[in-house]
């Protein structure tokens, strides 16, 4: 049978040769070309269907309330620059985007400290149950997100944390794609060098810092990067547990302001030119991370030679 | 500079594998110990018990005078010089052998002036500012040593540092580490699987097999008089020959019957075979190959040790050929001088030199005549 199986294979191998050697020549080349050329209208139309939200978004808020309504003509007749000036003194939107930005830096600050002594401890000691831990931890993962927001919104209330940063924080402390993410690039770190580090009398707080950490640092940004996205978007659960204007997000202040306030349908240029605004950070850090954010995915561990 | 004490060491896994069985040395101050033997043997698994990386099952383990069974390996005062080398991938050089030092809050003159120190014994100052990935394989294993030496431990713990380096280099580094101890005077407990390097570097060698200590003696104690087939085995290249035997007895003379061959042996080894009562029992008879001569003149001089066969390998090595034959069903080699005429397809007279015959018991395979 298995003879049978390596033969087939070897038959197969010889008819792809004698195909391989008809296609030979100009023929061949001309695929190759038609080929090239359609895997680049692939991508060219994959990358216009993401970016045409970004560029209608940007080309709406230079327009007036009129010209968004006009399905007519694609660009404004004259940009509208001043409702970006509009959005930014005249709105609290540069409070949303502080309070987003700061509840984002300790979210991804705490997550970061937490997944990495979660899986430094899952991966590099040894005690029992470790197994099962990771298996718990995992579990969670399944669990739906909606599922968690009554017993956390109870939590925080007992403890007087509703419509504070700090609640708003500490909800997130604990990222478990973070801990898998992290678990995975620290396997890729050889025992040898943890057990070097011992041994030169480092304990397991600098293992994790000085030796390990640098070596994964590519999936430390990706994931850093993740969590501060997930977070600087979040929407539903910071408008569960804050109320106040001055504690919003910036998803709930976009919608407080823009829509809550009655002018449902009649300031879209605003709408779209705080929408631009709010996006400017996320794609700043995204343009010094791009290098390691791209590393990261592929799961290089920057452990070379 | 520590000696070291390992009482009834054993190691289970908690598969119930036993790695280590009733491990018992005494290792003196200043000495080049070597941990020999098969691979599964248990010789990294000790080595690891006394860093710390592993915890011992039961037993006592004292580096000094102070037991370290529980004790982290950070704080045994102890130097490991890895395999595959451990260096940190991320730091220079520099900093991978000041790392230790750093930790220890050693000040920062003090470090450069050790770490350059230690640069300069292993020629590795012009070295200092590169990564490791830049380094070549011997250049690691410099760093990986200088690594070790910059801390000044009470003992060196090396697992097979050489072996993944090409055999000169193996040969240049065998002659490094040796100058090494000589010049740092430490304890140095060396894992290898390697004979040569066990015999060329150690004072004493610890020969393991199956978790289990076979003998423990010096390089030349261990090859002259082998406590078992295991280690006779193991220690030599070419290894011993073996042959199945019988013991014949006739007065106070001892006679090996083998292959049709009645090889007699020496009157103190002959006592010993009377004594033990082995008369008309299968022994097994271990020549090293350096003692099966083809020289007409040794031949004439020992009547009663001489053997006949056809020569199936002929190797010229330069300045020893080897002869590969069959005698009474078991593959031999003998290590003779290059002027032999001897050839493949020769069938060619051996003798043993008698002096030289070990005897070892079938059933329990230890030494009879040692």
């Amino acid at each position: 049978m298995e003879g049978q199986k390596l033969l087939n294979g070897y038959q197969t191998g010889q008819q792809t040769r004698r195909q391989g050697a008809v296609m030979f020549g100009p023929g061949r080349k001309i695929i190759n070309s038609l080929l090239h050329l359609l895997k680049m209208a692939v991508l060219l139309l994959a990358s216009l269907v993401t970016a045409f939200p970004f560029v209608w978004m940007i080309i709406s808020a230079l327009k007036t309330k009129a010209e968004i309504m006009d399905v007519s003509a694609f660009l404004p007749e004259t940009a509208q620059w001043q409702n970006f000036s509009e959005v930014l003194f005249e709105s609290p939107m540069v409070r949303y985007i502080g309070n987003s930005l700061f509840v984002s830096v300790c979210t991804v600050a705490i997550q970061v400290v937490t997944g990495a002594m979660i899986a430094y401890a899952i991966v590099f000691m040894r005690f029992r149950g470790r197994k099962m831990l990771f298996a718990v931890i995992m579990a969670t993962y399944m669990l739906p997100t909606a599922a968690t927001y009554v017993p956390s919104y109870i939590i925080l209330s007992n403890w007087n944390l509703l419509n504070t940063y700090t609640g708003l924080i500490i909800s997130n402390a604990v990222s478990i794609f973070g801990i898998f993410l992290l678990r995975q690039a620290f396997m890729q770190v050889p025992a040898g060098l943890v057990e070097a580090a011992k041994i030169d009398g480092a304990n397991a707080w600098k293992i994790l810092w000085k030796i390990v950490t640098p070596m994964t640092k590519s999936s430390f940004i990706t994931f850093g990067l993740m969590s501060f996205i997930s977070s600087y978007n979040n929407y539903m659960w910071p408008s569960l547990i804050t109320d106040s204007p001055e504690m919003s997000l910036v998803s709930q202040g976009l919608r407080r302001y823009f829509i809550e306030g009655g002018a449902y349908g009649t300031e879209w240029p605003k709408v779209m030119a705080g929408s631009t605004i709010i996006v400017v950070p996320l794609l700043i850090l995204f343009m010094f991370t791009q290098k390691w954010f791209i590393n990261g995915i592929g799961g290089d561990t920057g452990m070379k030679g | 500079m520590a000696s070291l004490s390992l009482k009834h060491i054993n190691k289970t896994y908690p598969n119930g594998f036993e790695a280590v069985k009733d491990f018992n040395l005494e290792i003196e101050d200043k000495e080049f110990i070597i941990f020999v033997g098969p691979s599964g043997c248990g010789k990294s698994t000790t080595l690891r018990m006394i860093a710390g990386l592993e915890e011992i099952t039961s037993g006592e383990l004292k580096i000094g005078d102070k037991v370290v069974n529980d004790v982290e390996p950070k704080d045994r005062d102890i130097a490991m010089v890895f395999q595959n080398y451990a260096l940190y991938p991320h730091m220079t050089v520099y900093d991978n052998m000041a790392f230790g030092l750093k930790l220890r809050k050693v000040p920062k003159d003090e470090i450069d002036r050790m770490v350059k120190e230690a640069a300069k014994i292993l020629d590795l100052e012009s070295l200092l500012d590169r990564k490791p990935k830049a380094l070549s394989g011997g250049q690691r294993q410099r760093v990986a040593m200088g690594r070790a030496i910059v801390r000044n431990p009470k003992v060196f713990l090396m697992d097979e540092p050489l072996s993944n380096l090409d055999a000169k280099l193996r040969g240049q580094m065998r002659i490094e580490i040796s100058k090494l101890h000589q010049r740092l005077g430490t304890t140095i407990i060396y894992v290898t699987h390697d004979q040569t390097e066990a015999m060329t570097l150690g004072t004493r060698i610890v020969v393991m097999s199956a978790g289990i200590v076979q003998q423990v003696d010096t390089p030349q104690v261990l090859y002259d008089t082998p406590c078992n087939l295991f280690v006779a085995g193991f220690i030599g290249s070419p290894q011993m020959n073996f042959l199945d035997a019988t013991c014949k007895v006739n007065g106070n003379k001892v006679a090996l019957e083998v292959g049709g061959a009645a090889i007699e042996l020496p009157p103190a080894k002959a006592k010993k075979l009377i004594e033990g009562g082995y008369d008309g029992k299968t022994v097994v008879l271990g020549i090293r190959p350096e003692d099966v001569h083809d020289e007409p003149m040794f031949i004439a001089s020992s009547p009663n040790t001489v053997i006949e066969s056809k020569i199936r390998v002929y190797e010229m090595l330069g300045a020893e050929v080897y002869l590969y034959f069959d005698y009474a069903g078991a593959s031999m080699t003998a290590r003779v001088d290059p002027r032999t005429t001897a050839r493949t397809g020769d069938t060619v007279k051996f003798a043993f030199d008698a002096e030289k015959i070990h005897v070892f018991d079938k059933e329990t395979e230890c030494t009879i005549t040692n």
